[in-house]
């Protein structure tokens, strides 16, 4: 064997077996996390969550407030944004700066109501005794419950129970109980549950991510769905947000045919909309951005929404008649206020 | 028999070389270029933002371009390197007449058979599968590769399969038949492909049958009437009964190859 055929064979394996064997370590590393070993589990909040949730929804306030499209959607809000003051004047929580991330979860459409109601966790830095206080002014209610205090607004439409001291469960009463049960183990949590656990591990990597069953989110949309919508079972959306919105949705029906219906469906909406993106250049870029594929019961749609549309879009509604002449300026955030539970 | 086999070592390592820096290996290179190439202009395109392939107005990511080409290998790359290699081993050395002097060296005839196929292997092994995996580091998103990775080590697996399966029967081929490459290309190409649209067995008697069965990527958008066949009468065979057929039609045909050049008299065209 010649110099150079040895030569050939050293690179030849050098290159196959470094790249096998970064794919091997990238897997390896990639199966841990999801056999949970040293990786992501989901958001520890996951212990308060009942295991019979349907819908388990995350979203990271302060990345997403930090973000440069937070700032550019600032700018297409009139000067005092009424909703979030609202909600500081209700909670006593200021969403841009008091919450680092918030996980919401729901039951199904069972017989019990109150146990389908949404429950929300909340991860932040909060004034417990000033709240507690004001809800004390309010006529609220205060309780104990498993060595925790629930404070339950009048008419008990709305509870908040501080269960951990950066920690805020906020819910209607029975829901908050449930996750204070939960979390004590008196109930099975969500972690228990595999088609939820399989689903969250695949989306918790995103600033906003949703696993649901879909059939919760149908029964709860109005006008239903239409009925020639293939049957499925579980739909997944995770996003990244920075400049612009990058994300997949994901659908996982009951069968392969099924599957197949949907990208159909799915490849004829797309074609729709990139007729209507013809006729407006702003959308084209959105509809560019969308990626379709699909692997055995799973639909796949990636999108992206990049900065230069948002851009295009809040000069087109700065534009408008009517609407603020400047920008609102980062330092002029919404004044403390007092809370009024 | 471990005479055999070091009788095989030895015009392994002659052969080794003369394959590695033959015309041939020059053709497979530049064969091989072509999906590199795509896969980087692939790669270039998406990091610059722009959509490098659409199919039916879909955007076609990374993974799905790696698919196309692993297909695209399988379907065409592995049964022409098979053809031209395999059918060479023998063929070659009765052509340029220097058959002789191998079989007057001091080792059995079928470790000659048995030593050029080592070499093919190798030779073409170490062309395709380097090429095929900076196709997909350069094709697939290195975020995607947890997740894809265990396709990969299947589609190395598979090209490695084809490359052995193909090569064995075209090496029988090559020293049973004159003229072989002609007959390893209507093979492949006439035969596999017809027999792959035909309903009942006679798909079965392909390899193409076996490797298309294991590939785990999805098939590429199909339309036409041969698409449309294959869906009709298509039918898959599981992974291990794929994988035994695929080692026996390489094991028999190395046999049978090695039974024919024991026994056949060649006659060299003076």
């Amino acid at each position: 064997m010649t110099k150079r055929t040895r030569l050939f064979l050293g690179v030849a394996c050098g290159i196959l077996v470094a790249g096998l064997g970064t794919g091997l370590v990238a897997a390896y590393v990639g199966g841990f996390q999801n056999l949970v070993v040293i990786g992501s589990n989901g958001p520890d909040e996951l212990a308060y969550v009942p295991q019979d949730a349907q819908m388990v929804a995350y979203a990271n306030i302060r990345e997403i407030m930090s973000s440069d499209l937070r700032q550019r959607l600032r700018e297409l809000q009139p000067a005092s944004p009424e909703a979030p003051r609202r909600f500081q004047d209700e909670t006593g929580i200021n969403v841009e700066t008091d919450i680092d991330y918030v996980l919401a979860a729901a039951g199904g459409a069972g017989n019990d109501s109150n146990q389908d109601r949404p429950l929300m966790l909340a991860r932040g830095r909060f004034d417990t005794v000033r709240i507690e206080g004001l809800l004390r002014e309010r006529g609220g209610a205060i309780e104990e419950y498993r060595g925790k205090r629930v404070l339950t607004q009048p008419g008990a439409q709305f509870s908040v129970a501080f269960v951990e001291p950066d920690l805020a469960a906020v819910g209607n009463l029975a829901a908050v109980k449930r996750a204070i049960d939960t979390k004590a183990g008196a109930v099975a949590d969500v972690t228990g549950n595999a088609d939820v656990m399989r689903l969250v591990r695949d989306a918790d990597n995103g600033s906003a991510w949703a696993v649901a069953r879909f059939d919760t989110i149908s029964t709860r949309l109005t006008g239903g769905l239409p009925p020639q919508l293939p049957p499925i079972e579980w739909f997944v959306v995770s996003s990244h947000v920075d400049g612009g919105i990058r994300g997949t949705m994901y659908a996982e029906t009951r069968d392969e045919a099924s599957a197949q219906n949907l990208q159909d469906v799915l490849r004829g909406m797309m074609a729709l909309a990139r007729l209507q993106a013809g006729q407006q250049a702003d959308l084209s870029a959105f509809v560019d951005s969308l990626e379709l594929s699909g692997q055995g019961k799973t639909v796949t749609l990636g999108f992206s929404v990049p900065a230069e549309m948002i851009d295009k879009l809040a000069a087109k509604r700065l534009a408008r008649p009517g609407a603020p002449s400047e920008p609102l300026p980062p330092a002029q955030q919404p004044a403390p206020s007092t809370p009024a539970f | 028999m471990s005479g055999a086999f070091r009788g095989a070592g030895r015009v392994f390592d002659l052969s080794l070389g003369q394959l590695l820096w033959s015309r041939r290996t020059i053709f497979m290179a530049l064969v091989l270029a072509v999906p590199v190439i795509i896969a980087l202009v692939e790669r270039l395109l998406t990091v610059g933002g722009i959509t490098a392939m659409r199919v039916n107005d879909v955007r076609v990511g990374g993974a799905t371009i790696f698919g196309l080409i692993i297909w695209l290998c399988l379907r065409v790359v592995v049964p022409i390197l098979g053809v031209f290699y395999g059918t060479a081993l023998i063929a070659d050395e009765v052509d340029d007449k220097t058959i002789t002097y191998l079989f007057t060296r001091p080792v059995r005839r079928a470790a000659v058979l048995l030593g050029k196929y080592l070499a093919y292997l190798v030779c073409t092994g170490l062309v395709v599968l380097p090429a095929i995996v900076i196709v997909y580091f350069l094709a697939v998103p290195f975020r995607e590769v947890p997740g894809t990775f265990g396709a990969l080590a299947i589609d190395v697996g598979l090209l490695a399969l084809g490359l052995a399966a193909y090569g064995a029967v075209f090496a029988l081929v090559g020293a049973v038949m004159p003229r072989p490459a002609v007959v390893g290309l209507v093979f492949a190409f006439g035969w596999e492909q017809a027999a792959m649209l035909m309903p009942g067995y006679l798909s079965r008697l392909t390899i193409a049958y076996y490797l298309q069965a294991l590939v785990p990527h999805a098939i590429p958008s199909q339309e036409g009437v041969a698409a449309l066949l294959q869906a009709l009468i298509g039918e898959v065979p599981s992974p291990v009964t794929c994988v035994a057929a695929l080692l026996i039609t390489t094991t028999l045909a190395l046999a049978l190859g090695c039974r024919v050049v024991e026994r056949r008299e060649y006659v060299l065209e003076q």
